[in-house]
């Protein structure tokens, strides 16, 4: 469990988060959205004890203890943004090295450098890695502290499609396993498949958080029905406005915004006008544009 | 799943072998070695060569001649490699202080690794240097030849503790700006704190200026370093007015040694106590 209370943060005057007051339940994979300078990789290091809070407080587990505290940190893995590595140390040497730290033998190492599918390459130079190896190195690093609470600061911004697989296969565990993930991500994709629950940060404050199942009704209220009619008579289309304000007409189509009841309706009051429908195609809102709409709002 | 508690000298030798692994594979430690080796062997042949002569000087000509230089490089190459060396880049520390071991623990045992890898370049070093001495001209002055090279990791030690000091939770981004500040206090502990001490006792009266240059060797590392070496090496003869006044002030040798070590052995401490609360209170 993570709980920021009131947390906020100043850096030289500039407030990066405002009285943010959030948890994240155990065995939830939870999303932090926003623009840049939103304030979520300053949360995330709060969470990883690595930003002391200018006021209130970020505890981790239950009861709860100040991140800031070694102790703490036992019970989290974080990955930062862009990661680096001494480049003279090999990639064994690294993951052996902070597996030693949290006093853990290097007996898992061979399982996650071949889940990462470095396994070929632990031997060589960490100098020799490419930016999306060093990544996947750091995501190996984070898997072998099988750690209860995984902080993930935009995890597959430097991936390639394998390394990304297999930071999906990493989530995926950890949600199996009952472990709590907190991820930031600018990837919607990753965002949409991976969590239960997103939170949006706008500007350091937290402007909107539901759940995966909240997102899915979010998303089908902003959904878009186009339908091909063969004639549209004029009390037909004031029936269909008086239903969808929003529908716009366009030579022998009627596009029709908003939820899937109303676009349903819709359609039923076309065919009891007897209009004739050529055919039609919906599609659900997208989160993209939702996430925009809500960033639009909060500014 | 829990890890297993690891203990604290665990965690800081852990962190000092990484750190001195890191340094004996860096190309400036062993160009270190290399410099100390050449410099010292150098000043035992120049000796010989400014006299119109050839050859090695002994042990004792020789750790006299180098000592001046041991206190111009030794701070020097401590804090440019202790201000490299503690300035890593955001993602790594941020990775390494994320880990469940306490920020000083880290920072230590850091420093750690670093003294011990610039003190092994300097044994190297010296002590190529020294075996060829020994070859050439005996062993007669060795004792003051082990007395420079030890004052050299004694600067080690301080100036890399000044360091940790002065970089405690930063990171590359602030590298430039740490090297710019660690050349200035360089500047200020070689050159300009023996000027600015010998200028203002120069404007007071005897005693006043005695008393001012005999806390000038205390609270300035490298002149505690120099007096201490000198003692070493050459026993009183080379003391100077401030040296001496400081000998009679100390009570002779031992007080004075005493004096001495207190000194460095707070110009060590001092500036680790303001590491780790720096460290401690850290944005990283």
């Amino acid at each position: 469990m993570i709980t920021f209370r009131e947390f906020a943060k100043t850096f030289a005057g500039v407030h990066a988060v405002h009285d943010l007051s959030f948890v994240v339940e155990p065995g939830e994979v939870v999303a932090l959205l926003g623009p840049n300078g939103s304030g979520k990789t300053t949360s995330i290091k709060a969470a990883a004890g690595l930003i002391r809070p200018s006021r209130g407080t970020v505890l981790i587990g239950e009861p709860g203890r100040p991140s800031t505290e070694a102790a703490a940190r036992q019970a989290c893995s974080f990955l930062p943004q862009r990661v680096t590595f001494p480049e003279s140390l090999t990639g064994r040497e690294v993951a052996e090295f902070y597996c030693r730290l949290r006093g853990r033998g290097a007996d898992r190492i061979q399982e996650v450098m071949a889940l990462t599918g470095l396994n070929g390459s632990s031997a060589r130079a960490v100098g020799t890695y490419s930016g999306g190896m060093t990544q996947r190195l750091g995501l190996a690093v984070a898997m072998a502290a099988q750690a209860p609470i995984l902080l993930l600061d935009e995890p597959t911004a430097a991936l390639d499609p394998d390394g990304t697989c297999a930071f999906y296969a990493l989530v995926e565990s950890r949600r199996a396993h009952q472990q709590t993930v907190l991820f930031s991500s600018h990837q919607m994709g990753d965002v949409e498949r991976l969590a239960d629950r997103f939170a949006v940060l706008v500007e350091g404050r937290l402007v909107a958080s539901f759940t995966a199942r909240e997102l899915t009704t979010h998303l089908a209220d902003r959904g878009v029905m186009k339908v091909t009619v063969e004639e549209l008579p004029h009390d037909a289309l004031t029936s269909v406005r008086s239903l969808a304000p929003k529908a716009v007409v366009a030579a022998d189509q009627i596009i029709v915004p908003g939820a899937a009841s109303v676009r349903l309706a819709v359609l039923d009051v076309l065919r009891e006008h007897g209009v004739g429908i050529r055919g039609w195609s919906a599609e659900e809102g997208r989160l993209d544009a939702f996430y925009r709409e809500l960033v639009g709002e909060a500014r | 799943m829990a890890s297993a508690t690891v203990p604290t000298l665990t965690l800081v030798r852990l962190c000092a072998m990484q750190e001195l692994r890191l340094s004996v594979r860096s190309r400036w430690t062993q160009i270190f070695a290399v410099v100390f080796a050449g410099l010292a062997l150098a000043v035992a042949a120049s000796g010989y060569v400014l006299s119109g002569g050839s050859g090695l000087q002994d042990f004792s000509r020789t750790a006299a001649s180098l000592v001046e230089l041991v206190l111009i490089l030794v701070p020097l190459t401590a804090l440019v490699f202790g201000v490299m060396a503690l300035t890593p880049d955001a993602g790594a520390a941020e990775l390494l202080y994320s880990q469940p071991v306490p920020r000083p623990t880290i920072l230590l045992g850091k420093l750690a690794g670093l003294c011990l890898a610039l003190v092994a370049s300097q044994a190297v070093g010296f002590g190529a240097a020294g075996l060829l001495l020994f070859w050439r001209s005996g062993a007669d002055g060795v004792m003051g030849f082990i007395g420079v090279v030890a004052g050299s990791f004694v600067l080690t030690a301080v100036f890399l503790a000044l360091a940790a000091a002065l970089t405690a939770g930063a990171t590359s981004t602030r590298r430039a700006h740490h090297l710019a500040v660690a050349l200035v206090l360089w500047f200020l502990a070689i050159v300009l704190f023996d000027v600015v001490a010998l200028g203002v006792a120069s404007l007071l009266r005897s005693g006043t200026a005695s008393r001012l240059l005999m806390v000038a060797v205390i609270v300035n590392p490298v002149d505690a370093v120099r007096t201490a070496t000198l003692l070493a090496v050459e026993g009183t003869t080379a003391f100077g007015a401030a040296s001496l006044a400081f000998l009679r002030m100390t009570g002779g040798a031992l007080g004075a040694g005493l004096y001495l070590a207190a000194s460095v052995i707070a110009w060590v401490l001092l500036p680790l106590i303001v590491a780790v609360v720096r460290v401690r209170r850290a944005d990283i």
